[in-house]
């Protein structure tokens, strides 16, 4: 049933937005749009160049083989920084180095997952390194950042606790946790640390990630934990707190593109703080016993040393699945839409159209 | 003086393309539709042919009416010289050798 709720609210919010973009010309020419809006200044002029060639081009195959190559070439284009971009990849390669080989010694589950983040990190700082002069950070955006940072940290050292009091847990032979884990956490921050959109937006989804994350704290503080995580609130805050930043956001620029903005910066901000909340409360709680006829029969044969990391194993999974990939996709969605609709409501319908 | 670097096979396609007419103003779709390259590879080529002083850009002046001015390109005077040496050198290259299929439409 989630799962058909997620891609029934994925598929409204990809057809809303493939009807509303109609109005801005065809998906190839948004494509080729987006990739000239990406590059940098001393760029532009082969952003126009593109955009340019496409709109010469008939046929939809020409079209989209152009604009997916156009797209190609944005992001692998020659960026003439070659000294930032050779700063920001060797320092990069020489953390990740670092903090792997620290997590090996320390936490030797966590080492693949460290790698892999530090990866991920480090060519998003070579990629943001080559694009100089994007845009100007602000005051918001300084705090959107620090929250995105401190929400990582929070989720990976709330998973640390896990893996070094149930080493057993982190057993993963194909290593997709770890790197599925690396993946969504560099990809929410990756959004939260490009600065873009309106202030005020940015103020509400900031506003409204902290008041989640508040509840989420408070709850595994005061409320009792379930094997599924705090009390169930994950999803009806969440929901309350995408939606908030998204017609706040929305409301206070006046655009449905800043709380659309607003809404996925609050979702990337509340799936760490969310998911470190849960497995922070599950350990803590400690209720470790097999409590469905499954598991009751899987566990003898499973490998695990014990039932507590049999469970944790199978938390830390889901959670990253639904935790860290679902829930945000989700309310990143449930945002584009709310925030359309927030617009909607604040214009009045065209007469006679 | 830009930096001298073996120029790969697809750049050297780029450099024949446009040193076959050099007073030719060419648009980017053009060189692709010619040699089989990708925007994605073809960009990147001019760009760092831009960068490195060997193509002269301009946009076109009389674009077909409600289309934007499409990019223009051909040689510097650099970049002929470039285009003269690496024909040269591919000629003198595979002499006795199988033609390379890959080399245009790489």
């Amino acid at each position: 049933m989630p799962v058909l709720v997620l891609l029934a609210v994925l598929a409204t919010a990809v057809a809303l937005g493939v009807r509303r973009g109609r109005a801005h010309g065809d998906v190839p020419a948004r494509i080729v749009a987006a990739a000239a809006d990406s590059l940098s200044a001393n760029r532009r002029d082969w952003g126009r160049a593109m955009t340019a060639e496409l709109a010469q081009l008939r046929g939809r195959g020409h079209r989209w083989r152009f604009a997916l190559s156009a797209l190609r070439a944005a992001l692998l284009l020659p960026s003439g920084r070659r000294r930032p971009v050779l700063v920001a990849a060797s320092s990069g390669l020489l953390a990740t180095a670092a903090v792997t080989a620290g997590a090996a010694a320390e936490v030797p589950g966590l080492a693949v997952a460290a790698a892999a983040l530090g990866l991920l990190l480090c060519g998003y700082a070579t990629v943001r390194a080559s694009r100089p002069g994007r845009a100007r950070w602000t005051a918001p955006g300084v705090a959107v950042a620090a929250l995105a940072l401190a929400g990582t940290a929070a989720a990976v050292v709330s998973v640390a606790r896990i893996v070094v009091a149930h080493p057993a847990a982190a057993s993963d032979e194909t290593h997709l946790f770890s790197v599925l884990f690396a993946l969504a956490l560099a990809s929410c921050l990756a959004v939260a640390l490009t600065p873009s959109g309106d202030r005020r937006a940015l103020w509400w989804a900031l506003g409204a990630a902290l008041g989640g994350a508040a509840v989420w704290t408070a709850s595994a503080l005061v409320m009792p934990v379930s094997a599924t995580g705090v009390a169930g609130l994950g999803w009806p805050v969440g929901l309350a707190v995408v939606l908030t930043a998204s017609i706040g956001g929305t409301a206070a620029s006046g655009r449905s593109r800043d709380g659309a903005r607003a809404g996925l910066l609050a979702a990337v901000l509340s799936a760490p703080a969310h998911v470190a909340a849960d497995l922070t409360g599950i350990l803590q709680a400690g209720h470790f016993t097999l409590t469905n006829a499954y598991d009751v029969a899987a566990y003898p044969h499973s490998g695990y040393p014990d039932v507590a990391s049999y469970l944790l194993s199978d938390t830390m999974a889901g959670e990253i699945i639904t935790g860290l990939v679902a829930f945000p996709l989700v309310l990143a969605a449930i945002a584009v839409l709310a925030a359309g609709w927030g617009v909607s409501g604040r214009r009045p319908w065209p007469i006679g159209n | 003086m830009p930096r001298t670097r073996r120029p790969s096979a697809q750049t050297t396609a780029v450099l024949r393309a446009l040193a076959e007419n050099p007073d030719r103003w060419r648009y980017g779709y053009d060189l692709c539709a010619q040699l089989g390259i990708q925007a994605g590879s073809m960009y990147p080529i001019l760009i760092r042919l831009a960068d490195r002083g060997l193509l002269e850009t301009s946009w076109e002046a009389e674009p077909a009416p409600g289309k934007p001015p499409r990019h223009l390109y051909r040689l510097t005077g650099d970049g002929r010289a470039l285009a003269a040496t690496v024909t040269v050198t591919a000629s003198g290259a595979v002499q006795g050798t199988a033609p390379r299929p890959g080399l245009a439409g790489a």
